[in-house]
């Protein structure tokens, strides 16, 4: 890296660390500090709002999941749109009307306290967990591909989100955010940007876009009703309505965001400005990945995209196996050029035989590559079990370290940091603001001055920001731990949801009727899981969403069918 | 009484709630359509 990179870089991080605390200075109560006094507008709500959800792990994963297996990742998000319809007009004017801090306030006022603390717990543990892997996953592949030290890396992002959201609580949060996704956009847009001028002469956006569907990179949408695959256009639709509806109506890292709007006008526009534009957004980071494969087609890549794993194989037992796979990649990647070149000049003459035979030769090339990769990924796996196969996350990273010109390569590394930053920052701010409201205020001093209120709630925060960097110092030591937070955040918001859905929707069931169908519900959504695991059968982890939701509602009409029934004998 | 006019507030744009929801759903199947097309169309 430069020292403009570096300038770029640090002056960025430090601006909108310095503007947040600078200009949020000063809550005199929790309901300035958790809140924001409901003092936002839409824009800043939608900003906000999209933000949160993008953590530095879009910004390196997306466009590598594109770069391995194409575009059909925006279907997860088909059902967003749906979901945040469904929580600007029913969600919404509840929340408002009962004047909640935290969405489990609400629990208790439709059901009973144990619902509450259920609800509120399960999100702390679920988000506690998650805060931590939010700092640790963009600090490992920043740590292994710039040889940055990796604690002082998660310090570094630890210690400004928590500067800046103990200062300001949810005001400087969403402000600190508005920025981030501006630097976010600029820096997503100047790559893309970057990417098309290094295509080979003559070769435009258009043709590439064609060239990558020829090879199988472009099939964004997909009917067929597999309840294998992971992502068609039934299982965003159904699934992905679930997940975003969970994650939105009932996480508080979000549902704090929109409920600080100075209305329920401009936190239902905050949504809308998300429903709009979270899709294309998608689109166009997964587009950029595949801007990137077809860039390495005509550009040498790597063989696998982690080097400190590629050099620890190339020194171990299998060394002479892993040469002479790489030495087999280089002669692929010099007949799939030439294959791609006669795709090009067939489709320019536009003699569908002579395009037929380029294609087969291209796909025979592209399964070549694949076996290459194959092989490699299974010696280095002989050479080490603990080495991680899957490279994806290291991808559009070495790309802008080798291809993007001084100051972009400082720029790029802004937008992933800006992403972890804006993330955690929701995180801390509703982890503080759910153990306050919904733990302390509630149950040990629910009479202390807002002063007190107020200096629990920075210290909580504090609190959190130090127990998210402990565990990202400690989440090395966890092989699957990412995976684990994953599947525990699916595991648990059907289930959640379900407990919302009754709350909303449906007055006949009560209080302890819905609390035993959610530890039911939890239960048999977790035994599916393992059933997974065990490979008993296959299911995409986004159907949990949807079975954990209706179990809830199912075992909620049986036992307060039950309990009536009981009760009227 | 005050909920009611909350609920009830209109939108900046497009004068109704319902209204905006439709455009919301409207974009969305277009861009599905749009998305469907260029799976074929490069396929």
């Amino acid at each position: 890296m430069s020292s403009l990179d570096w300038l770029v870089l640090s002056s960025t991080l430090i601006f909108i660390v310095s503007y947040g605390v600078w200009r949020t200075r000063g809550s005199k109560d929790i309901s300035g500090y958790l809140k924001g006094d409901n003092t936002m507008k839409w824009g800043t709500v939608g900003l906000s709002v999209m933000a949160t959800q993008a953590s530095a792990i879009t910004f390196l994963s997306t466009p590598g999941q594109a770069y391995e297996s194409g575009m059909d990742f925006v279907q997860n998000y088909f059902g967003l749109p749906l979901a945040l319809i469904i929580v600007a007009a029913v969600f919404i004017p509840i929340f408002y009307r009962l004047k909640v801090y935290t969405a489990y306030e609400y629990l208790e006022n439709r059901f009973d306290h144990r619902t509450r603390i259920l609800g509120a717990l399960l999100f702390l543990v679920q988000r506690g967990l998650a805060a931590g892997i939010t700092i640790y996953a963009p600090a490992i592949v920043l740590s292994t591909m710039l040889g940055w030290n990796l604690t002082f890396t998660i310090l570094v992002v630890g210690i400004l989100v928590i500067i800046y959201t103990v200062s300001g609580g949810t005001r400087a949060v969403s402000l600190t955010q508005k920025y981030q996704m501006g630097v976010i956009m600029l820096g997503m847009v100047i790559a893309f940007i970057l990417i098309l001028q290094k295509m080979p002469e003559g070769v435009g956006l258009g043709s590439m876009v064609s060239l990558a569907g020829n090879m199988g990179k472009m099939e964004v949408v997909d009917f067929s009703l597999d309840f294998s695959k992971r992502y068609t256009f039934w299982s965003g639709i159904t699934g992905g309505l679930f997940l975003a509806l969970s994650y939105f109506g009932t996480d508080q890292s979000q549902v704090s965001r929109y409920i600080g709007a100075s209305s329920i006008t401009e936190s239902r526009m905050g949504l809308m400005f998300n429903a709009i534009f979270k899709i294309p957004m998608q689109f166009f980071i997964l587009l950029t990945g595949v801007m990137v494969f077809m860039f390495y087609q005509f550009e040498k890549p790597p063989v696998f995209f982690k080097q400190v794993a590629m050099e620890q194989g190339l020194s171990g037992p299998y060394a002479e196996e892993m040469r002479a796979a790489n030495e087999a990649h280089d002669q692929n990647f010099i007949l799939k050029k030439e294959a791609l070149e006669q795709l090009l000049q067939a489709r320019a003459s536009e003699d569908p035989v002579a395009m037929a035979e380029a294609r087969d030769l291209v796909d025979q090339r592209l399964a070549e590559h694949k076996a290459i990769r194959t092989e490699v990924k299974d010696l280095l796996v002989k050479t080490d079990d603990r080495i991680e196969v899957k490279d994806s996350d290291y991808v559009f990273l070495t790309f802008v370290l080798n291809y993007l010109p001084a100051g972009f390569i400082g720029l790029l590394l802004a937008v992933i940091l800006s992403a972890a930053m804006s993330s955690t920052s929701s995180e801390l701010n509703a982890l503080a603001s759910t153990s306050m409201v919904d733990f302390y205020k509630r149950w040990f001093y629910p009479d202390a001055s807002p002063k007190h209120y107020l200096t629990v709630s920075k210290l909580l925060t504090a609190g959190w920001g130090v127990l998210a960097i402990t565990f990202a110092l400690l989440a090395y030591m966890a092989e699957n731990l990412i995976e684990m937070v994953n599947i525990v955040g699916s595991l648990f918001y059907g289930t959640i949801l379900g407990i919302f859905i009754v709350g909303f929707f449906i007055k006949y069931i009560r209080g302890i009727a819905v609390f035993w169908a959610a530890l039911l519900a939890e239960a048999l959504v977790i035994t599916l899981h393992f059933l997974t695991v065990y490979e008993i059968f296959v299911l995409s982890y986004l159907w949990y969403n949807v079975i954990g939701c209706a179990l809830v509602i199912v075992f909620g009409f049986i036992f307060q069918f039950l309990k009536t029934e009981k009760q009227l004998s | 009484m005050e909920n009611k006019k909350e609920n009830d507030e209109k939108p900046p744009f497009f004068s109704s709630w319902s209204r905006i929801y439709m455009v919301v759903l409207g974009f969305l199947g277009l861009l599905i359509i749009l998305f469907y097309w260029l799976t074929l169309a490069v396929r």
